[in-house]
């Protein structure tokens, strides 16, 4: 018979630097024996068991401590050096270039309320995108330019798949809004450069928007606004959901009362409808669903800009379907897979004093992406998709009275791999590549992509990103000559960043390469002989501690950039670029009255214009004046489910000007006459009221504003 | 042969049993710990003796339960909003394998929707619509399972309250939860003798506010 007997263990808990871990549990397997640390790491306890026994070490953050020992009456002393979990909250994270927002991550930069509640951004995505620095103000697209970058080098991606027109029509010189809503959306990735290999076709920004998982709560939502009406309703079931919203929009009354620049025979009106479908498939799956179809329709009188007393009649209108489904899954505890289907479906039809032109674009993407954890400190992601895109242009010629059509399709197939390795909680890889084949301009290309990111202390970051991107020339340069091969653009980007709880400092600058653009050729052909720089720096504050339910963000943006490009005789600066870019967003949360208030400054310095009166050698060297705006908006909660909201852009009536455009010809003093462009108007009112009905009457629309 | 059997099934059982008498005199205790502690640190020294025990008694939901409700205790007293929310998911991790266990238990629901109501608390403006939400629905749940259970009613009176209060609105209806959680505090037998007695004194504190 052994010999009951007590065993005494004691010991200290150590880090891997050698500082004491207090609150760590210190047990023997299987038993009740066991103790906690204390606060200088040591530990004793005494055990009744016998034999050889595991001892365990735990502590949040850190991976368990095992040792085997045998229990026999005799001391014990354990020095137990625990190792830190890699990749948890604390840990670095790489961040050049990129801008996330989400709840779920909880030190982001942005969240999806903020992008809802930004004065001046009318609830527009790109519009509070466009309060970020890495951005350029282009007042009369609304699109989102980055880094010295076109509009159309902005990419949109939901739940990885890409949306081929992001944005709404809007007239010659307008802006156009986004057409997705930012309540639908649980996260917004926004990287302004050296983003993933799983993003191709976008030279120069992909803005990646993550649909929400399943809903949790039935509820219905009824918005009436100055310029049209809402309604939407979300049903939940056991593991599932589905919701719907249809939005009519008509501003014809609106501009009625507030008189516009642009001359309107009709302005626009628009009905839409979305519907999301979402289901949990087993334990891991997660299929979800989604669907979106727009039309808008309006008609304007252009005026020649020698005699405007000349009008033209232009009237279009415009049908657009997005379908994109998704499904993910995880396989076993380290295999994962997720893929997904979407097709868009974007028509133009014009009429230029009644004679039809039309555009039609259609494309499909599938992909299927296959991830990989190796262990906690390497992951490996590798995947494959395919794009395929038809597009047709059709207009009635006048003088041939014929029907001239032009058409492409453009299949592209591609493959990419990314390996992530943390080195320690202070140092991460992401190495990857992605292989393209385009099969119409018949090109292969493998474009590499890196990031590292190391965190000396535990706040500040410093990261590193490089890369080739590629993406297929715009339509209309493709349909002219369809064996342009993919702009290229190179990003090097250095950031470093600070983030504590409720403040975050930024400060990134980059140096991005152009080559491969567009560029007519001395007769009638276009080549890919064009180039290009940019280099700047972008500077970005958030507080939201200092100052008791105050939350505001400062971005500065610096530029630098020039383009030999399309018809510039050498290179220039292009004209939607801006050197300085510097906006502040203020939001004031006033319990007392139930309000949120909110303030948006923005400055843009002036732009190029190209200027036919001047000799060839000043090629956009004229400058507009600076662009300012001041908006603000209010939100008044009078009720838990009631909310009226307020808000007006350009307080001050400040006659911005975007630009000039000049006439074909030369006028009567042999001089081209110009014509500013500016605002569709000087503000924009906007008035709304929104009531929500759910079995919890503390819910509200306010994260969906 | 048979003896042995016996002796050995004897030995078995009453091994069985005294480790019984040790679960409950260890949880006994425990409880008493996590209800009486001052700091931080005598928290975590509850939620681990918890954690130990949870790793032996797999069947049983209280030590895994009570091992939640000190983190959510730690939680409360943390400033800093990362740290609060690692607590909330380790009680959260805590409560699914509890439920795992007890799925019908309405202390484990209602502890629950505790955490969505604490995750609030960091973020108010962000997180309210969606974590109000989810705690008053976890909330009704563990009514669904013991409309008498004073915990769910008192927890759901101090959301109510709180959200009225945000909104400037009538408090009326959360004061009449708090009043019914206070007849259930005293009305509350479990057969349990591990059963949760908490909540009397917080729901006491409202019913102050509300008078």
């Amino acid at each position: 018979m052994p010999v009951f007997g007590q065993t005494h263990i004691g010991g200290k808990v150590l880090d891997v630097s050698g500082e004491p871990i207090p609150g760590a549990n210190v047990m023997i397997k299987d038993t009740y024996d066991g103790t906690s640390s204390a606060i200088d790491g040591t530990f004793s306890f005494v055990s009744e068991e016998q034999g050889v026994r595991l001892l365990v070490i735990s502590f949040v953050g850190y991976k368990p401590f095992e040792q085997p020992v045998e229990l026999t009456g005799k001391a014990i002393s354990i020095t137990a050096v625990l190792k830190e979990q890699i990749n948890q909250l604390e840990g670095v994270v790489i961040s050049a270039g990129s801008f996330t927002a989400g709840e779920e991550k909880r030190r982001t930069i942005l969240k999806p309320v903020d992008i809802a509640m930004t004065a001046g951004a009318t609830a527009d995505i790109a519009g509070a995108l466009n309060t970020l620095p890495g951005t350029q103000k282009v007042g009369e697209t609304g699109r989102l330019f980055v880094r010295g970058g076109d509009g159309s080098e902005t990419r949109t991606f939901i739940d990885g798949m890409v949306v081929l027109e992001a944005y709404g029509p809007a007239a010659p010189n307008t802006p156009s809004r986004g057409r997705f809503m930012p309540f639908m959306f649980k996260g917004t990735s926004f990287s302004t450069g050296g983003y993933s290999a799983e993003y191709g076709q976008a030279l120069s920004s992909a803005l990646v928007l993550n649909s929400k998982d399943k809903v949790d709560l039935n509820q219905t939502d009824i918005g009436l606004l100055s310029v049209g009406a809402d309604v939407a309703h979300t049903q939940v079931w056991n593991r599932g959901s589905v919701s719907g919203k249809i939005q009519y929009t008509n501003i014809r009354p609106y501009f009625n009362l507030i008189n516009q620049e642009v001359d309107w025979k009709t302005p626009p009106a628009s009905l839409e409808g979305s519907a999301a479908f979402r289901q949990q498939v087993g334990k891991t799956g997660m299929f979800k669903l989604y669907g979106n179809f727009n039309q808008t329709d309006f008609s304007l009188y252009n005026h020649a800009i020698l005699d405007p007393t000349i009008t033209q009649v232009y009237d279009l209108v415009n049908r657009f379907r997005y379908v994109n489904g998704s499904y993910q899954q995880e396989l076993t505890s380290t295999w994962s897979v997720r893929g997904g289907v979407s097709y868009s479906y974007n028509e133009t039809d014009t009429r230029t004093d009644g004679i039809p032109a039309a555009e039609t674009e259609a494309g499909l993407h599938s992909k299927l992406v296959v991830e990989h954890t190796f262990n906690d400190q390497l992951e490996l992601r590798f995947g494959s998709e395919y794009f395929h895109r038809t597009y047709e242009a059709s207009r009635l010629v006048d003088s041939l009275s014929q029907l001239q059509q032009v058409s492409f399709t453009e299949p592209i197939v591609a493959t990419f791999a990314e390996a992530e390795f943390y080195a320690s909680n202070h140092f991460v890889v992401k190495a990857g590549g992605r292989f393209e084949q385009n099969m119409l301009a018949k090109e292969s290309s493998l474009d590499p992509r890196l990031s590292i990111a190391y965190k000396p202390g535990k706040r500040g970051q410093f990261s590193l990103a490089y890369g080739t991107f590629r993406q297929t020339p715009q339509n209309q340069y493709v349909r002219i000559n369809t064996l342009l091969t993919p702009e290229i653009a190179e990003h090097l980007i250095f950031n470093y960043q600070i983030v504590t709880d409720r403040k975050t400092f930024r400060v990134e600058t980059y140096y991005k390469w152009y080559d491969q653009l567009v560029k007519y050729g001395s007769g009638s052909g276009i080549t890919n002989t064009g180039n290009g720089y940019a280099k700047g720096l972008d500077i970005f504050w958030r507080d939201s501690e200092t100052i008791k339910n105050v939350d505001y963000w400062i971005s500065y943006s610096y530029l630098d950039t020039e383009r030999d490009y399309l018809d510039f005789p050498y290179s220039a600066v292009p004209t939607f670029a801006s050197a300085h870019n510097f906006s502040v967003v203020y939001k004031h949360f006033i319990p007392r009255i139930k309000s949120q208030l909110g303030i948006t400054y923005s400055y843009t310095s002036g732009r190029p214009y190209y200027n036919p009166n001047q000799s060839q050698d000043q090629y956009n060297t004229d400058r507009t004046p600076y662009y300012s705006d001041l908006s603000a908006n209010v939100a008044y909660l009078p009720k838990n489910n009631l909310i009226l909201y307020f808000s007006c852009t350009n307080l001050l009536g400040r006659d911005n000007i975007f630009g000039y455009e000049y006439s074909q010809t030369p006028g009567a003093e042999g001089e081209y006459v110009s014509r500013a462009i500016r605002q569709p108007a000087p503000r924009f009112i906007f008035l709304g009221v929104f009531i929500t009905f759910s079995k919890n009457k503390s819910i509200n629309q306010l994260p969906n504003l | 042969m048979k003896t042995i059997y016996i002796a050995i099934l004897l030995l078995l059982g009453t091994s069985a049993f005294a480790n019984d008498d040790k679960y409950y005199e260890q949880m006994g205790k425990q409880i008493q710990n996590v209800y009486t502690a001052k700091t931080a640190e005598q928290l975590q020294d509850a939620i681990n003796a918890f954690d130990r025990i949870a790793q032996v008694e797999k069947s049983k939901w209280e030590p895994l339960y009570y091992s939640a409700f000190g983190s959510i205790m730690l939680a409360t007293r943390e400033a800093d909003g990362a740290k609060k929310d690692s607590y909330l998911d380790q009680a959260l991790a805590q409560i699914e394998k509890a439920k795992a266990i007890a799925p019908a238990e309405s202390e484990l629901v209602a502890l629950e929707g505790f955490v969505h109501m604490i995750r609030v608390t960091v973020d108010p403006a962000t997180r309210g619509p969606q974590y109000s939400g989810l705690s008053m629905q976890a909330f009704r749940k563990a009514l669904g399972l013991n409309a008498n259970n004073p915990r769910a009613l008192a927890l759901m009176a101090q959301m109510q309250f709180g959200t009225a209060q945000f909104f400037g609105s009538s408090t009326a209806e959360a004061c009449g939860l708090a009043r019914r959680a206070q007849e259930q505090f005293s009305l509350y037998k479990s057969e349990n003798p591990l059963a949760p007695v908490w909540g009397k004194e917080m729901n006491a504190g409202l019913m102050k506010s509300c008078q």
